[in-house]
């Protein structure tokens, strides 16, 4: 049984350096010349030039990207918890058909793929005067991530015992004022789910920037970097650099948040 | 009287919290989804103003246009393949980061790092891995191979790599998620009962484990027969046709086409075909789980 487990670990080891590889060889890219990868493509270059990194940092407008990623994401998954949990303790105190109806409808709507109302959604955006505006395509993100959100804030609350908030209604205290004392507090491991599983979305995301925000200067991350790949794809390590560029933020938010991150998948996929 | 002001004020206060929620949902899915059926009706061209209603002719032409089940071959291939390897691939890597790997933590982390990288960053990354980093890697064995992607034969599967590569961590974390929620007891009364490894597995953990199946392989079916991103930054669905899916080719003949009538049409269709998977995909699932 030891022989076995220490083939296991071995695979597995393997495995690992395989998953970590791409990710390897963009840094390694990153930090070299064009001369110095042609000489030799795996070597680690003899210093570290973060020559690529400056560039990439001055002709490709980060700043304007990350402002509007950091923006378009922080405003969406806020609009989206604030709603969620006003409509999930909706339903979840009133147990009457009209609630559970909206429920079922916000079920249904996920079965929706984004492509089959893209068009519709891109004609709708232009109409409204939506399209390269921070508030039109935080909306639409509020309007998709609303129907997880409700699921979730549903079912949490749910749980909670209603004897504080009955006895906080003899005391003469008001709906919302219950919501704000009572509910909102014990809300936050719900909260976690959705902010870490709606922020890691939005901030990966490519087709709703692609259809909304066209307009250079607010283009988020992602839409940035296509088109930079675009246009410098013979400059490769300059592209590198700009990679790991827009990898560093999201990598480090996982690995502050693992802990969420994994609950919160792990909480989904029971809730699904 | 005074009685039943206070309970509609009372019904008010719901009704106003439930309200931003419907509003948003309405605005973001509902309209758009009517709006596309009556489009799937015209002869719209997606950007005017103007258009006429065609009846059928749409959903008939979407029929007899191999280039639609061209791609949707496609993308069920691109879907199945891709499901099983990951649900195989995350399920064996779940029963050994439970039990008694050494840096089983840090291995999950390892595993599930790709899935929070952008689809775009991989995609660049990789269509730079297949075209140079792995021939590179290989010439110094002496062999000698050109990207995937550039092959009409084998580009599908250098996209269903990549997938692969980001899709496992997701579903990794849910298998282990279910394996801790299995009583050890079990494992052990099946040990004294003279049960091995291989019996205990397929006779106890994978009937317990049936839940997580079914939802993994619902979230990597249903999240694989959407596939855009991925394609639309590195191959555009060529070369050739080989790797145009539905979402893609909607995409072309809405966008750059200009037949957005006959885009919605194909995306009604679209979406009916994956209700019916899905449906049929529970079902068969939701039978073979046990209870506790």
């Amino acid at each position: 049984m030891k022989k076995n487990q220490v083939a296991v670990f071995i695979v597995v080891l393997l495995l690992a350096v395989v998953f970590l590889f791409p990710i390897y060889l963009a840094v390694l890219m990153s930090v070299k010349t064009a001369k110095q990868t042609f000489d030799s493509f795996y070597a680690l270059p003899s210093s570290f030039d973060l020559s690529n990194y400056w560039h990439a940092w001055e002709t490709s407008k980060f700043p304007i990207a990350i402002t509007n990623s950091l923006i378009i994401t922080s405003l969406s998954v806020i609009l989206i918890v604030l709603v969620s949990a006003l409509a999930g303790y909706s339903i979840a105190r009133r147990n009457k058909p009209f609630y559970n109806i909206i429920f079922l409808l916000f079920l249904s709507g996920m079965m929706i793929p984004f492509q089959v109302t893209m068009l519709p959604l891109y004609k709708l955006g232009k109409n409204l005067h939506m399209l390269d505006t921070h508030w039109g395509i935080i909306l639409i993100y509020g309007g998709f991530g609303v129907q997880t959100g409700v699921l979730f804030y549903t079912a949490f609350i749910r749980q909670i015992s209603k004897e504080i908030e009955e006895a906080a209604k003899i005391d003469g205290c008001s709906t919302p004022g219950i919501f704000m004392r009572i509910i909102i507090p014990l809300l936050k491991p719900v909260t976690a789910t959705v902010v870490v599983l709606n922020a890691l979305y939005i901030w990966n995301d490519f087709l709703l920037p692609l259809l909304y925000l066209q307009d250079n200067s607010y283009r988020t991350i992602p839409l940035q970097q296509y088109f930079f790949f675009g246009q410098y794809s013979s400059d490769l390590n300059l592209a590198f650099a700009y990679a790991v560029m827009g990898m560093i933020p999201v990598i480090a938010f996982f690995l502050v948040m693992q802990k969420f991150i994994i609950k919160g998948i792990a909480a989904g996929a029971v809730k699904g | 009287m005074g009685n039943l002001k206070q309970a509609m004020r009372k019904e008010m206060w719901y009704l106003l919290f439930i309200l931003p929620g419907i509003c948003l949902f309405v605005m973001a899915v509902v309209i758009p989804l009517i709006m596309g059926a009556r489009y799937s009706f015209t002869n719209w061209d997606g950007v005017s103003n103007t258009f006429a209603s065609i009846g059928w002719d749409n959903y008939v032409q979407a029929f007899q246009d191999p280039g639609f089940w061209e791609a949707l071959w496609n993308t069920f291939k691109y879907a199945l393949i891709l499901t099983i390897l990951v649900n195989v691939i995350s399920l064996l890597l779940a029963l050994v980061l439970d039990s008694f790997l050494p840096f089983r933590n840090i291995f999950r982390t390892i595993f599930f790092l790709p899935s929070v990288i952008s689809i775009v960053l991989s995609g660049f990354i990789w269509s730079y891995n297949y075209s140079t980093g792995i021939p590179t890697l290989l010439s110094h064995l002496g062999l000698d191979v050109t990207s995937p992607l550039g092959n009409p034969d084998y580009a599908l599967f250098g996209l269903i790599l990549v997938a692969l590569w980001q899709g496992v961590g997701a579903p990794m974390i849910i298998y282990i998620a279910g394996l801790q929620g299995i009583p050890n007891e079990l494992h052990e009364s099946a040990k004294i009962d003279g049960a091995g490894s291989g019996k205990a597995f397929w006779y106890i953990t994978l009937p317990l484990l049936a839940p997580s199946v079914t939802i993994n392989l619902l979230l990597v079916l249903t999240g694989s027969l959407k596939v855009f991103d991925l394609v639309y930054v590195t191959t555009k669905g060529g070369p050739g046709f080989s790797t145009e899916v539905v979402s893609t080719y909607i995409y072309r003949t809405s966008f750059s086409s200009f037949k957005g009538g006959y885009g919605m049409a194909l995306s009604m269709m679209f979406f009916l075909i994956l209700v019916v998977v899905t449906v049929v995909q529970m079902s068969i699932s939701r039978r073979r789980e046990v209870e506790m």
